[in-house]
């Protein structure tokens, strides 16, 4: 019983601190994204809140805390307050399986416990893509039960773009799969240490699939260029249009928590996780941890400003072209990767013996 | 597909590559780190309400009532201005001066500035350029009739735009209208004016 409880304990301190620092970080990337848009057009972005408009989130979250929360006559309500809620869950759930560091054990109290991964499951990827699955439900049913056109609109294209650009996530990584022979971020991790030749990108010459992932991570988070659901020009605000006060602030949370989980995601399986671009660590044994979450910070970091770069650059996509580049560009290049990939291991390990 | 297999080795490549994309993000990358890290690329943006802008010299903002120097009004009451209102924004009442019925001054005198075009007519029908367009913009009010300014509003606007004012000039007979006549509206000088242009002006 006291086992239990140590272990329940452990296991919440684990996933308060990630909680807090995950949405802390959700929090300032809006901030982040503003002025980083704003430095490549010749803006300057928010600054009247704080120094150089560093507090603008927190106004910004006071703003919508306390906005009006309105349901549209004739919604259904109940469908209506479980979208948010199925649009934010499903975001933060996954960190649950992300290595933010070193997978060793420390141990207190005479418990042994890994700091640096809520939980080591064997399928952490496998979950990861199931619960982004389900994300889209709250967008399609935010979109459906919002009983307005535009809502209805957004979340059609939502279902139709999220399902599309899944299947080729899926793919993408499989070549990753094929080289790690696992299921598991924490072993996917591991298994691309000593040195930025051993990361899957280029040892494992994954560039098809990273580009692929990358692209489809972009369309998947309803992100520019592909931010079709969303289309501020054509939809008002898409699936978003009738929500307001903290129900619209849950969507917002869940489009940037999903960037971070996806940057996450893609640094674990292309880039390697906390791994750092040299072999082995410059810190001593005892502080090689702090090497390596700075290492995974800097490569999420990477993605997500990869992710305000081609958002200042490309404009949306029209609609058939998303579905054309999706099922006829990105679905076979993801295939081809996948049988080169297949082809090349088998090749590899026999000529290995 | 047809039209791809028109397409040369060298196009292929480029759109494979998605050449024309990173072309874009180039562009975009370059102005980020010549304002991040170079420093040699500033914002256009102004902070307006703690910078402003220069205003030109012509610019029209809000309209006042000028004094002369003695802190008398210019104003005659003459309904000109209102009479080249377009958009009649002006209401004049005139009244005669006491003790000096030949001499009229305006009682009341209303502008009702949420109307005005700024077109600067009223300024050029004036015939004793008692009124002025001022550099004044910022007059956001809660209260759409707080836009409907009266005589001492309009003539405070004057007294703390023009600061310098124009001498008053005694005219030769007390019983004769004088009229400051603004140069603006004459046609322009024949040649045989220009020339004549060389002795020293006349000032007042």
């Amino acid at each position: 019983m006291m086992d239990l409880m140590v272990f329940a304990g452990i296991a919440l301190i684990k996933i308060v601190v990630v909680l807090v620092v995950v949405l802390t970080t959700v929090a300032f990337l809006t901030l982040a994204e503003r002025k980083v848009l704003s430095w490549m057009q010749d803006r300057m972005g928010p600054m009247e809140v704080g120094p150089y408009g560093i507090l603008q989130p927190v106004a910004d979250g006071l703003k919508l805390f306390f906005k009006e929360d309105i349901i549209p006559a004739g919604a259904n309500w109940v469908l209506f307050s479980l979208a948010p809620i199925l649009s934010l869950v499903p975001a933060l759930i996954g960190f649950a399986v992300i290595p933010y560091g070193p997978n060793k054990e420390v141990e207190l109290f005479g418990y042994a416990f890994k700091p640096f991964v809520i939980t080591d499951i064997n399928i952490g990827i496998l979950y990861i893509l199931a619960f982004a699955s389900i994300g889209a439900y709250g967008i399609i049913l935010g979109g459906w039960s919002s009983n307005n056109k535009y809502s209805l609109l957004g979340g059609l294209r939502a279902a139709a773009q999220v399902i599309s650009y899944e299947l080729n996530i899926g793919l993408a990584i499989i070549g990753v799969l094929i080289l790690s022979g696992s299921l598991s971020m924490v072993k996917i991790s591991e298994a691309q240490a000593g040195g930025f030749w051993h990361w899957y990108v280029f040892g494992g010459l994954q560039i098809i699939g990273f580009v692929v992932y990358l692209i489809s991570a972009v369309a998947e988070t309803n992100r520019l260029p592909f931010d079709l659901p969303e289309a501020e020009s054509e939809l008002v605000a898409g699936w978003m249009t009738e929500y307001s006060g903290m129900r619209f602030a849950f969507f917002f949370m869940a489009e940037y928590a999903n960037m971070v989980l996806v940057s996450c995601t893609a640094a674990v399986l292309f880039l390697g996780g906390w791994q750092a671009p040299y072999p082995g660590t410059l810190l001593p044994e005892n502080l090689a941890w702090i090497e390596g979450i700075f290492w995974f910070i800097v490569k999420v970091y990477f993605f997500l400003f990869m992710f305000f770069w081609i958002r200042a650059t490309l404009p949306r996509l029209r609609y058939d072209q998303l579905m054309r580049f999706g099922w006829k560009v990105m679905l076979p290049l993801a295939l081809a990767n996948v049988v080169l990939t297949a082809v090349g291991v088998f090749v590899w390990r026999r000529l290995q013996g | 597909m047809m039209e791809h297999s028109s397409l040369t080795l060298r196009q292929w490549a480029q759109r494979f590559t998605f050449y024309e994309i990173l072309v874009g993000m180039k562009a975009t990358i370059t102005v980020f780190i010549q304002r991040i890290v170079l420093r040699s690329r500033s914002a256009v943006t102004l902070q307006y309400p703690h910078e402003k802008r220069d205003l030109p010299g012509s610019y029209r903002g809000m309209i006042a009532l000028l004094r002369y120097d003695d802190d008398s009004e210019k104003c005659v009451g003459c309904d000109l201005c209102e009479a080249a209102c377009p958009s009649r924004v002006i209401t004049v009442i005139s009244a005669e001066k006491e003790g000096d019925p030949m001499k009229r001054y305006a009682k009341e005198y209303y502008m009702d500035m949420t109307r005005c075009i700024f077109c600067g007519l009223c300024i050029q029908a004036c015939p004793v350029d008692a009124l002025a367009m001022t550099k004044e913009y910022e007059w956001s009010v809660y209260n759409k009739r707080d836009l409907r300014l009266s005589k001492p509003q309009l003539l405070a606007l004057g007294d703390r735009n023009f600061p310098q004012r124009e001498r008053k000039i005694e005219f030769q007979h007390p019983n004769v209208a004088f009229f400051n006549i603004g140069h603006h509206d004459l046609p322009p000088m024949t040649s045989k004016e220009i020339t004549s242009k060389d002795q020293p002006p006349v000032t007042l």
